[in-house]
């Protein structure tokens, strides 16, 4: 059955499970379609053209047999997969491709994507790590670059009324997913994580105006649930994406109810609005730099240990008391440093606080899955005991 | 009120029959390939020889790796937190527990008598029973000999890698180079050693230290981490036992709470017999293990 004759949840559902397939249908009915890496490209500026930009991911189910001839196998297995289920044609019909230097995995798969995998285009974002006056200034003219560069490949202009009304409409999807996040704080919540994981990859598939319509669907839906799931300890995860139902299950029948993510594919693109500036690009440029919490930005920090984890983190904190979270699981795909590096101070700072955390540094693999589930059932005995 | 703990490892299994706080059968026996027909055999065992019948037990806790695999269990807990519990029974002075076992290692950390925190390796041999079970075939010594053997070194061969693997290219590296076998010995409980402890330091090693699970049996590595750590080690009287009397502790408890009927009904749903993952060759024949 077609995703068009399913709504809300059951339509993200088939998306999520078949994103190749809905994809080639949008492409059949003449859409472009750009791929693009992590959540740093900034996708207003393809809405603007009319392009449907799609979320690149990993798969977990699939062992990695070609990306090694290419990446060395120390980095990012996320990074590897996603480059592996490339060369393995999977993306074969993106009509461009959009990398950043997000993090370092990121930038070599970006830079050698058009080595390996013919994409009719390429762009390489080159995204500063600070938040500096200078690094946004720089952004931004990085911004106007690929606007440029975007404008010549399709041979159209975007207006900056084009822009405005693309910037708006991600922003109203952000609300939308803001909106859904509200009903996570219930007791239970309305919507499982495994739930939501499939609304935000399947709207990430989407062209946006597309996705809203169906995370309008979603809340309509889940407004009219009652007691959707047990009451279980209210888990927080921070860290590298899960992008697999299968990992949020797992998690979910541990004891565990996941009712918020600090991650790529979580609250970071969705938690701030894009700021209407004079110049939509700086707003842009500002957004991204600043808003969007990954680590792979330094921000500006306190004087000292103490003031330097506040100033960081204090949004956890926030996150914590107003969904309740009763312990955080701090999710590092295997050589993630980004990630890695903050484990120490993120513990420190959450003990602190008295929430427990659970480190688990995973293999990006659904065949190694089930190992980790007397770690989750333990960590669930912790909270409860 | 009598109840069971049993905890199927993944080498060893272990099942502890009680009565309030006095244990009345306490069994360690090899882990199989089957874990329901093992359950099952264990169970009986532990019974007969403290002369009880199965309807007897009023709650039984399954934990370990085969936890889900106990048919005839009322629940099932971790083994961290049942762990937990049978160290902090056994020593209530305890804050950070190393247990060794035959796949992996973890460590523990206990505060008020709750577990706070927890680590576990299981993606690697270094630094768990596997590790020295690979060496023992390579130096030809019987694993119960490697401890006091180590201990007999002054001067402990220098064994840089933690890979089960490249660890055993070193050790016949050291061989030819003609270290003795008490020297190698102390060598990889020393590199081992270091390895465990990089890990339980996540914890922040707070003293009393508990040492359970085989590793704990091992002399040498009890040692080695004793000189790595830098004070005394507490080691139970059986280090293995920790986590079925751990899960028995819970049992205790949950049967507490549950009322005459409740224990009742699930007495009823409760069945001990030999169930298994495959086809037996020739039905309703016992198959053996």
């Amino acid at each position: 059955m077609s995703a068009d004759n399913k709504k809300g949840l059951a339509k993200a559902h088939e998306i999520y499970s078949n994103r190749g397939k809905y994809a080639r249908e949008q492409k059949n009915q003449g859409k472009k379609i750009f791929g693009y890496f992590c959540c740093y490209p900034p996708i207003e500026l393809l809405t603007a053209l009319d392009i449907i930009p799609v979320r690149i991911l990993g798969d977990m189910e699939q062992p990695i047999t070609l990306a090694d001839n290419c990446l060395p196998p120390v980095m990012c297995i996320f990074c590897r997969s996603a480059f592996d289920i490339g060369m393995k044609g999977q993306y074969d019909y993106f009509d461009g491709f959009v990398g950043a230097h997000a993090c370092d995995g990121a930038e070599r798969t970006s830079i050698i994507w058009s080595n390996y995998i013919k994409t009719p285009c390429n762009f390489h974002l080159d995204i500063p790590h600070t938040t500096h006056d200078a690094a946004v200034e720089f952004f931004k003219e990085q911004l106007e670059y690929f606007q440029k560069e975007l404008e010549k490949s399709i041979g159209r202009e975007i207006t900056p009324d084009k822009l405005r009304s693309a910037i708006a409409a991600h922003n109203h999807q952000r609300a939308l997913v803001r909106q859904i996040y509200e009903l996570r704080k219930l007791d239970p919540p309305l919507i499982t994580g495994t739930e939501m994981l499939t609304v935000l990859i399947a709207t990430m598939g989407m062209s946006v105006q597309e996705g809203n319509l169906l995370i309008e669907e979603v809340l309509q839906e889940i407004k009219q649930r009652e007691n959707v799931q047990e009451k279980k300890s209210r888990l927080l995860i921070w860290g590298s994406l899960i992008d697999n139902a299968a990992f949020t299950e797992l998690i979910e029948s541990s004891g565990l109810n996941i009712v918020i993510e600090d991650t790529a594919i979580g609250t970071r693109p969705y938690w701030h609005d894009i700021r209407d500036t004079k110049d939509p690009l700086l707003g842009i440029a500002e957004h991204y730099l600043k808003e969007v919490l990954c680590p792979r930005t330094f921000r500006d920090s306190g004087k000292n240990y103490e003031q330097d984890s506040e100033q960081r983190f204090s949004y956890l904190k926030d996150f914590a008391k107003y969904w309740k979270v009763d312990g955080v699981f701090a999710n590092i795909i295997r050589n993630c440093d980004i990630h890695g590096y903050e484990v120490p101070v993120i513990k420190d700072y959450l003990n602190g606080l008295g929430i427990p955390v659970l480190v688990i540094e995973q293999d990006y693999s659904t065949a190694s899955l089930e190992s980790l589930r007397t770690r989750f059932q333990a960590f669930a005995e912790t909270i409860a005991s | 009120m009598f109840v069971a703990g049993i905890d199927i490892g993944s080498t060893i299994t272990k099942i502890v029959i009680s009565n309030g706080m006095e244990v009345r059968a306490a069994m360690i026996t090899p882990t199989g390939p089957e874990h329901r027909r093992l359950a099952f055999r264990v169970m009986d065992d532990a019974l007969a020889s403290c002369f009880l019948s199965f309807n007897e037990v009023e709650y039984i806790v399954a934990t370990g790796y085969g936890r889900i695999n106990v048919p005839f269990a009322d629940q099932q807990v971790t083994e961290i937190t049942c762990h937990m519990r049978g160290v902090h029974c056994l020593f209530p002075e305890v804050r950070t527990i190393i247990d060794i076992g035959g796949q992996d290692s973890k460590g523990i950390k206990i505060k008020d008598g709750k577990q706070v925190d927890f680590i576990m390796n299981d993606k690697c041999a270094a630094g768990t029973g596997r590790f020295f079970e690979v060496m023992t075939d390579v130096l030809g010594v019987k694993l119960e000999e490697i401890g006091p053997m180590s201990l007999k070194s002054e001067k402990p061969a220098s064994i840089s890698s933690l890979c089960t693997v490249f660890a055993e290219q070193e050790v016949y590296l050291r061989l030819s180079e003609g270290a003795s076998v008490e020297d190698i010995l102390a060598g990889l409980h020393k590199a081992n050693a270091s390895r465990i402890h990089s890990m339980i330091g996540k914890l922040r090693i707070e003293r009393e230290v508990a040492m359970t699970g085989g590793g704990a049996k091992n002399i040498g590595l009890v040692k080695a981490m004793e000189d790595r750590i830098g004070f005394p080690i507490v080691v139970p009287p059986e280090p293995l036992i920790t986590g079925a009397l751990g899960a028995a502790l819970i049992a205790r408890e949950v049967a507490a709470r549950l009322t005459p009927d409740q224990l009742r009904e699930k007495k009823e749903k409760r069945r001990l017999e030999a169930v298994t993952f495959f086809d037996d060759p020739k039905p309703g024949k016992e198959r053996l293990l």
